[in-house]
C-alpha cells in the first residue's frame, strides 16, 4: 500500500428522501472495500427519510466515528443544490465540494411559504469555504445516459476522477460492474463516462 | 436457499455489513434457533435481515406483537433449550421489562440474547433514555458494540456467555452503531447448537415468593461470575501510551470511536493510557481498579448517562483510591449525541492543551426546511382532513406511534398529545374523563394489536366516552413494511394468521363500530358527523393500504392523476388545508406534480370544481 492508500478522508453525503443517497453510499464504500482500504460508512434510517434530509457519511483510511461534526468532511457530496449549501458548515475550510445542481424544492417553497436560494447564492457561499466545487447537471446527464437516477452515478463518477480519494474511477467501474444488478449496470457505466467527460471539460 | 453471504459466507471472508446485518451474522455464528422481534428504528434491520434470508431451516423467526410477547416468546424459547435472540429498539424495552426483570431470577438455560438498539439524538424515538441502566437494575451482562466487526463479534460472544451462565444477556447498541458500515471478517457458521432439554424445576422457574428470593440471591453469584468473564474478556483492553504519563481515559460504546479519532486528529496519542470497555456489566473492577492505580487523573468517556462514571468513581472510593476522576463536565453531558469534535474540545481542557478544532460557522437556520412529512396520497393525510372538518378545533386529538404521528404538522394538526405505543386510545380515555372535551383518538394498525388492544378494553369497560379512528393501512409503515396480524392473509403466506380488526372490536362489545375507506373523504366525514354526538365508545375503521406499500407490495399503482382544472378559491383552499406534497405553486397558479401523485383523488373530493383526473402517463 502507498501512502495515498492510507491518507484518512471523510466524506459527507446529503441529500433528499427518495433520492438513492444510502444507495450511493454504499456503492462507494463497497468501491473503496475492493480497493482495500479501510473503510466505515454511516447513515440514518428511519422517520427522517419521510421527504427529509438524509445524511450519510463515508470514513476512509482508519477514521473511526460514523457520525460528522461541522468542520470536518475533507469531501462533500450534495445531490440536491439546496442540501449542499446547508451542509456546508460540515466541510472543513478548503475541502472539495461535489453537489447536483438540480434543484428539488422543499414543500415550503412548492407551498409559496418560502423562497429557494438563487443558485449563484448557493455557489457563491461554497466558493467561500472550498477549495474547489463542481455544481454538475446530474439529472440530465442521468437522462442522458438512459435513466435520471444514473444521475447519482454521475456524481460518484466525478469525485472519483478528480483524483482526490485513494482510488480512481476504475475502481468504481469494477464496483459497478460486480455490486449492481445486471440491468443497471450499462446505464451506469455510461453515467460514469458523463461525470468524467463533465469534470475533463472544467 | 439463500445465496446471501451471511447465510453462506465461509471462515476469512470479508464483507462490508450494517451493523444490525453484523448482529445477523454473530447470532448465526452463534447458533441461534429463535428470534423474536418488535420492529423499531434503529434495530428494525436485524429481524428484517433474518425474516428476508429466512434461514434455510436453521432457524425459526417471528414478528411478534409488541415486544412483551416477543420477549416472552424468546425467553420462553430459551427455557425450551433453544437460543433464542429478541429485539427492540430502546423504549421497547419498557415494554418488555416486565418478563425481563423475572426471566433474570429463573434462568434461561438455552440462552437469550436480547438486543436494545438505543437512539441518542432522538433521530427517530420520543425520548434518549439510556438502556444500559437495564443491565444494572435487572442484573444482566451487557455488551456494547463499537464497530461493525464488534457487532458481529460481541454478539457471538454474548450468547456464548448467556448460554455458559443461562442467563439472558443484553446486547446494547446505538443508531450509530446499528446504521454504519464496516468490513466485518467472518468465522465459521456451524450448524445450530444444540438444544438444552427442559427439567421440571418449579423451585426454579416458578418465582413464587420463597422461589424468588432463593433465585435473587444466586442472582448475586452469577453476576460475579459474570464479572469474571469481563475481567478476561477480550473486549476489555488497555492501550497503553507509549511515553510515560500518569493521565487515563476511560470509554465505552461509540465513545471509544470518537476518542479513537480525537486522539489522532489532536495528535494526542501518547499522552493518556487508554482502557476501552466492551463488556459493560458487570464492570471489570479489578482491571479498572489496576487502571486507576496507574493514574492520577482518569477522563470517563460515554454517551447517555453518566453510568460507568458514577460507578467508576464508586469503585474508586470503595478501593480506597485517589485518582482525580472527570466525565460529564465541561462541555460533556447525558444530552444528544457526542462527536469526534466535542471530545477534542474535552480532551484539549483535560489535557490543558489547545484544541485543534477549528471554529466554524453554524447551519444556517433560515434556510427552507424539509420537516418529514406524509407521503403524497397518504391515506391519513384524506382522514385527518375529514376529522378537521367535522371536530375543527373543539376536539382534542390524542396521537400514537407511526407514520400518522406526522398529522401534527399545520396544517392538518391532528396531534395535541402523545405518551407512547398504544397510548392513544386510553390517554385519550383519561384526559376525556378529566376535561369533558371530546377526544379522537388516532392509531394504526400494527399500533393497535401491539398495545391499542387492552387500552380499547379497558375504554369498553369504563365506559369511556372516546371516538377512536384506526388508520388501518395494512403494513407496519414507519418501520419498513413489517408483517402484523392486520396483513392481507395473501401477503402474509402460510406462516401466519390474519385477524380482522372490525371483529375483534366488536367482540369487545363497541357497537358503535363504522369500516369506510380512507379515500372516500365523503364517507369518513358521514362516519364521524354520526359519531359526533354520540356517547361511549365508537370506532371508526378506515382502510386503505400504505401507498408505498401498494406500490412496492401489492404493485398496484392508479392508472390515474390528478391536475388542476381550474384555478380558483377552491384550488387554493385544497392547498391550504389537504397540503399534499405533490401540490406546487407556479406563480399565481396551483399546479400537481404528476411524478408525485399517487392518483389517490383526494383532491377531486376536496375541490371538485378545481381537479379532474387524467390518464396517467407512461414514465410517471
Amino acid at each position: 500500500m502507498n501512502a495515498a492508500h492510507n491518507k484518512r478522508m471523510r466524506i459527507f453525503f446529503t441529500g433528499v428522501g427518495g433520492q438513492g443517497t444510502l444507495t450511493a453510499t454504499t456503492l462507494l464504500a463497497r468501491t473503496a472495500l475492493d480497493a482495500g482500504l479501510d473503510v466505515v460508512a454511516g447513515e440514518v434510517h428511519g422517520m427522517a427519510q419521510r421527504g427529509g434530509v438524509v445524511e450519510s457519511v463515508i470514513l476512509l483510511g482508519g477514521w473511526r466515528s460514523p457520525k460528522l461534526d461541522l468542520g470536518e468532511a475533507d469531501v462533500l457530496l450534495g445531490f440536491e443544490p439546496l442540501e449542499t449549501l446547508r451542509a456546508l458548515p460540515y466541510l472543513q475550510p478548503g475541502g472539495s465540494v461535489f453537489s447536483s445542481s438540480d434543484m428539488l424544492p422543499p414543500i415550503s417553497v412548492s407551498l409559496g411559504k418560502a423562497s429557494y436560494p438563487l443558485m449563484a447564492h448557493i455557489e457563491e457561499m461554497t466558493r467561500q469555504v472550498a477549495g474547489q466545487y463542481h455544481f454538475i447537471p446530474c439529472r440530465e446527464l442521468g437522462a442522458k445516459a438512459g435513466s435520471e437516477q444514473s444521475g447519482n452515478t454521475v456524481l460518484l463518477s466525478a469525485v472519483c476522477a478528480s483524483g482526490l480519494l485513494p482510488f480512481g474511477v476504475n475502481a468504481l467501474k469494477t464496483a459497478i460492474t460486480k455490486h449492481l444488478p445486471h440491468r443497471l449496470q450499462e446505464v451506469n457505466l455510461k453515467a460514469l463516462e458523463l461525470g468524467c467527460a463533465f469534470l475533463a471539460e472544467r | 436457499m439463500s445465496d446471501n453471504p451471511l447465510l453462506r459466507g465461509v471462515r476469512g471472508e470479508r464483507h462490508l455489513l450494517l451493523g444490525n446485518e453484523a448482529i445477523v451474522r454473530g447470532a448465526l455464528e452463534a447458533g441461534v434457533h429463535m428470534i423474536s422481534c418488535y420492529p423499531g428504528t434503529p434495530s428494525s434491520e436485524v429481524p428484517d435481515t433474518f425474516y428476508r434470508l429466512g434461514g434455510d431451516g436453521r432457524y425459526r423467526m417471528e414478528y411478534s406483537v409488541n415486544e412483551k410477547v416477543a420477549m416472552e416468546v424468546a425467553a420462553g424459547a430459551a427455557l425450551g433449550g433453544a437460543m433464542s435472540l429478541v429485539t427492540m429498539k430502546h423504549v421497547g424495552l419498557n415494554v418488555a421489562a416486565d418478563p425481563l426483570f423475572t426471566s433474570v431470577y429463573t434462568g434461561l438455560p438455552g440462552g437469550m440474547v436480547v438486543l436494545t438498539a438505543d437512539d441518542p439524538g432522538c433521530h427517530s424515538s420520543q425520548n434518549e433514555q439510556d438502556n444500559r441502566t437495564y443491565a444494572r437494575f435487572a442484573m444482566l451482562p451487557c455488551f456494547e458494540p463499537a464497530t461493525a466487526q464488534e457487532a458481529k463479534d460481541m454478539t457471538r460472544e454474548a450468547f456464548r456467555v448467556a448460554r455458559e451462565l443461562q442467563q439472558p444477556v443484553m446486547l446494547r447498541t446505538t443508531t450509530r452503531i446499528s446504521h454504519l458500515r464496516g468490513a466485518v471478517e467472518f468465522d465459521d457458521l456451524p450448524e445450530p447448537q444444540p438444544k438444552v432439554p427442559f427439567t421440571r424445576e418449579p423451585g426454579r422457574f416458578v418465582p413464587v415468593p420463597a422461589v424468588a428470593l432463593r433465585r435473587h440471591e444466586a442472582l448475586t453469584g452469577i453476576m460475579e461470575k459474570a464479572r469474571r468473564f469481563a475481567e478476561s474478556s477480550r473486549f476489555t483492553t488497555v492501550r497503553e501510551a507509549p511515553a510515560p504519563t500518569r493521565l487515563g481515559i476511560i470509554a465505552s460504546g461509540v465513545a471509544r470511536d470518537y476518542l479513537a479519532d480525537a486522539l489522532v486528529a489532536g495528535g494526542w496519542e501518547t499522552k493518556a493510557h487508554v482502557l476501552e470497555l466492551g463488556m459493560t456489566w458487570p464492570l471489570p473492577e479489578e482491571r479498572i481498579g489496576t487502571f486507576l492505580r496507574t493514574c492520577d487523573r482518569v477522563l470517563v468517556l460515554e454517551e447517555g448517562a453518566p453510568l460507568l462514571e458514577h460507578d467508576i468513581r464508586a469503585l474508586a472510593q470503595r478501593l480506597g483510591i485517589t485518582t482525580q476522576m472527570e466525565g460529564k463536565d465541561d462541555g460533556l453531558t447525558g444530552l444528544a449525541e457526542y462527536s469526534t469534535t466535542l471530545v477534542m474540545r474535552r480532551l484539549a481542557s483535560w489535557l490543558n492543551l489547545p484544541c485543534p478544532a477549528k471554529p466554524v460557522r453554524p447551519i444556517d437556520k433560515g434556510l427552507p426546511g424539509r420537516p418529514p412529512n406524509l407521503c403524497p396520497g397518504c391515506s391519513h393525510r384524506a382522514v385527518y382532513y375529514a376529522a378537521r372538518q367535522v371536530f375543527g378545533d373543539t376536539a382534542i386529538y390524542s396521537s400514537d406511534i407511526g407514520c400518522y404521528t406526522l398529522g401534527l404538522l399545520p396544517p392538518l394538526r391532528t396531534a395535541d398529545f402523545l405518551v407512547c405505543m398504544g397510548s392513544s386510545i386510553s390517554a385519550g380515555s383519561g384526559f376525556a374523563r378529566a376535561s369533558g372535551n371530546q377526544v379522537v383518538a388516532f392509531i394504526g394498525d400494527s399500533t393497535f394489536f401491539h398495545s391499542g388492544m387492552t387500552g380499547l378494553a379497558n375504554a369498553v369497560f369504563n365506559q369511556h366516552d372516546i371516538i377512536l379512528v384506526i388508520l388501518d393501512n395494512g403494513t407496519t409503515a414507519m418501520t419498513g413494511h413489517q408483517p402484523n396480524p392486520g396483513m392481507l392473509q395473501e401477503k402474509l403466506g402460510t406462516d401466519n394468521t390474519h385477524m380482522d380488526i372490525a371483529s375483534i372490536v366488536q367482540a369487545m362489545g363497541v357497537t358503535q363500530c363504522t369500516k369506510v375507506r380512507a379515500y372516500n373523504v365523503r364517507a369518513v366525514i358521514k362516519a364521524l358527523e354520526a359519531m359526533k354526538g354520540q356517547k361511549g365508545v365508537r370506532v371508526l375503521i378506515a382502510e386503505e393500504p400504505c401507498v408505498l406499500y401498494a406500490r412496492r407490495a401489492l404493485k398496484k399503482v392508479s392508472p390515474q392523476v390528478a391536475e388542476v382544472a381550474q384555478q380558483n378559491s377552491e384550488a387554493m383552499r385544497c392547498l391550504e388545508q389537504l397540503a399534499c406534497p405533490a401540490f406546487y405553486r407556479d406563480g399565481d397558479n396551483l399546479a400537481v406534480d404528476s411524478s408525485l401523485c399517487s392518483g389517490c383523488m383526494v383532491c377531486l373530493q376536496v375541490a371538485p370544481t378545481a381537479f379532474k383526473a387524467r390518464k396517467r402517463q407512461g414514465g410517471n
